[in-house]
């Protein structure tokens, strides 16, 4: 089993870039599809859900690209009505990342393009070179679980 | 992959339903959000076909509440069972925590539900991983079909679970099974992450 | 309008004395249509960032009611960026040195601006 610890370093590298890019929100995630930061106007989307499909729309998108053209697209951009979506890859070498973008009209495709370009740079210089061990969980799991998955049930 | 958020104090898994088409994989999950409380579950997102058939994935975030101080949160994921989904299927595996494999105890789907068990295993092992080092769970579900047209959950083990694993029968549609199948499952999770953070 | 049009816009403004580079962009977008660089001129932030600016000149005009934006210029210490944009999406804009006629080049985009409608 992979576990991955969630690392600090990359929270203000992703508010700046927020700022800067003035995004509506930007996440960054797994490959998995799991939340590992978010910045920007979270509450205004499900992030589980919005990792998840955003995800799953890189690994088809790279897929697509493999079999297309030998080597896996990187980035897409989706043009909404209102808002737009910028997907792009994160690659930092002992990790790879992805990051959700969404804009509207205070930003644009050119500047979000810049600014995770910025973005990218700041991680790879703030990304230390071991990934941080957390304590042991020590998870005394079962009896919670238990209780907890027999309250989700409603059979508490 | 799991991730443990140290800071916020939240640990994040993720299950995979897999099996071949029809055997109950999105039956498990409709009736898992049809039961839960809402301020412990996402929304369930279900990329399907116009027939109902799982397109690309569903997918149901849970919240289990506090264990040891983290909030944990189980993502559930089933993957499209039909034969030319294989792609798809590599794709929605990749970082999964632990398994559970739905069965359709149907003795006309025998051979598929072997088929999908071993393309499981081949997805598996094309990521590098080994699987008898996933958390797996076996699911015999539609054991309430008439008994002249299933399997029995003997004959189903012994088809199937050449492991070990733990192995449950149920019937998804209505209830029985899917509450003990996903205990297990998280148990099994949260065991090896339990066992194996902090290395 | 064809691509050899742009270009053909695009060469008459950087022939002008002073402009280091020329660059028709797209205003909502903040990308790239053509342009004419210098080696080293990073071309994809310039337009970028010129765009929002135009944008939000056209915004501030529009909230002032002054009307369209006729004419946007930038002084830096090091130069100025010029822009004009019309009907269309696409911006016109010229990086330019301190010392190059910002009248000439007022006209020259102006004239180019049609060109392009």
């Amino acid at each position: 089993m992979i576990i991955a610890t969630v690392e600090g370093w990359v929270e203000a590298p992703l508010a700046r870039y927020v700022e800067e890019a003035r995004a509506r929100l930007a996440l960054l995630l797994h490959p998995s599809g799991q939340v590992v930061a978010q910045a920007g106007f979270t509450r205004s989307t499900d992030v589980m859900t919005a990792c998840a499909l955003a995800a799953a729309v890189h690994a088809t998108s790279k897929e697509l690209g493999r079999q297309v053209d030998g080597s896996g697209f990187r980035v897409l951009h989706h043009g909404g009505t209102d808002k737009q979506l910028h997907l792009a890859a994160v690659d930092l070498g002992r990790v790879a990342y992805i990051c959700l973008t969404v804009f509207d009209e205070e930003s644009s495709l050119g500047l979000v393009r810049m600014y995770f370009g910025d973005l990218c740079r700041e991680l790879a210089a703030a990304a230390p070179e071991q990934p941080a061990k957390g304590p042991s969980l020590g998870l005394d799991f079962e009896r919670e679980l238990n209780h907890n998955l027999s309250a989700l049930f409603g059979r508490a | 992959m799991s991730l443990v958020n140290y800071s916020t104090r939240e640990i994040t898994c993720k299950i995979v339903y897999y099996g071949p088409g029809r055997s109950g994989k999105t039956t498990n999950l409709h009736y898992i959000y049809g039961q839960v409380p809402e301020d412990r579950k996402g929304k369930m997102v279900s990329l399907a076909t116009q027939t109902d058939r799982t397109l690309f994935f569903d997918f149901l975030p849970l919240d289990l509440g506090s264990i040891s101080g983290f909030t944990t949160k189980f993502q559930l994921y089933t993957v499209p069972g039909q034969i030319y989904y294989q792609t798809t299927r590599k794709l929605v595996l990749q970082g999964a925590d632990g398994v559970v494999f739905v069965a359709d105890s149907q003795s006309r789907q025998l051979a598929e539900n072997v088929e999908s068990f071993q393309d499981l295993h081949e997805n598996l092992a094309e990521q590098g991983i080994d699987a008898r080092t996933v958390p797996l769970v076996i699911q015999y579900n539609k054991q309430d079909l008439p008994s002249e047209l299933i399997l029995g959950k003997q004959d189903l083990s012994d088809a199937l679970n050449f492991r070990g694993v733990p192995e449950f029968s149920a019937d998804a549609l209505h209830g029985p099974g899917v509450f003990e199948t996903l205990r297990s499952i998280s148990e099994l999770v949260l065991k090896r992450l339990s066992s194996g953070a902090g290395k | 309008m064809t691509t050899n049009a742009f270009g053909s816009v695009l060469e008459t403004l950087t022939r002008q004395r002073g402009v280091r580079a020329s660059l028709i962009v797209s205003e909502t977008d903040g990308l790239i249509v053509d342009a004419t660089l210098r080696v080293g001129q990073d071309g994809d932030r310039v337009a970028a960032l010129a765009a929002s600016l135009f944008r939000k000149a056209r915004l501030s005009a529009a909230a002032a009611r002054l009307g369209d934006v006729a004419f946007m210029q930038m002084d830096a210490e090091q130069g100025r960026i010029c822009a004009v944009g019309g009907k269309s999406d696409l911006v016109l804009m010229v990086v330019a040195e301190p010392t190059a006629n910002v009248g000439l080049i007022r006209v020259e985009l102006l004239k180019a601006l049609e060109t392009l409608a």
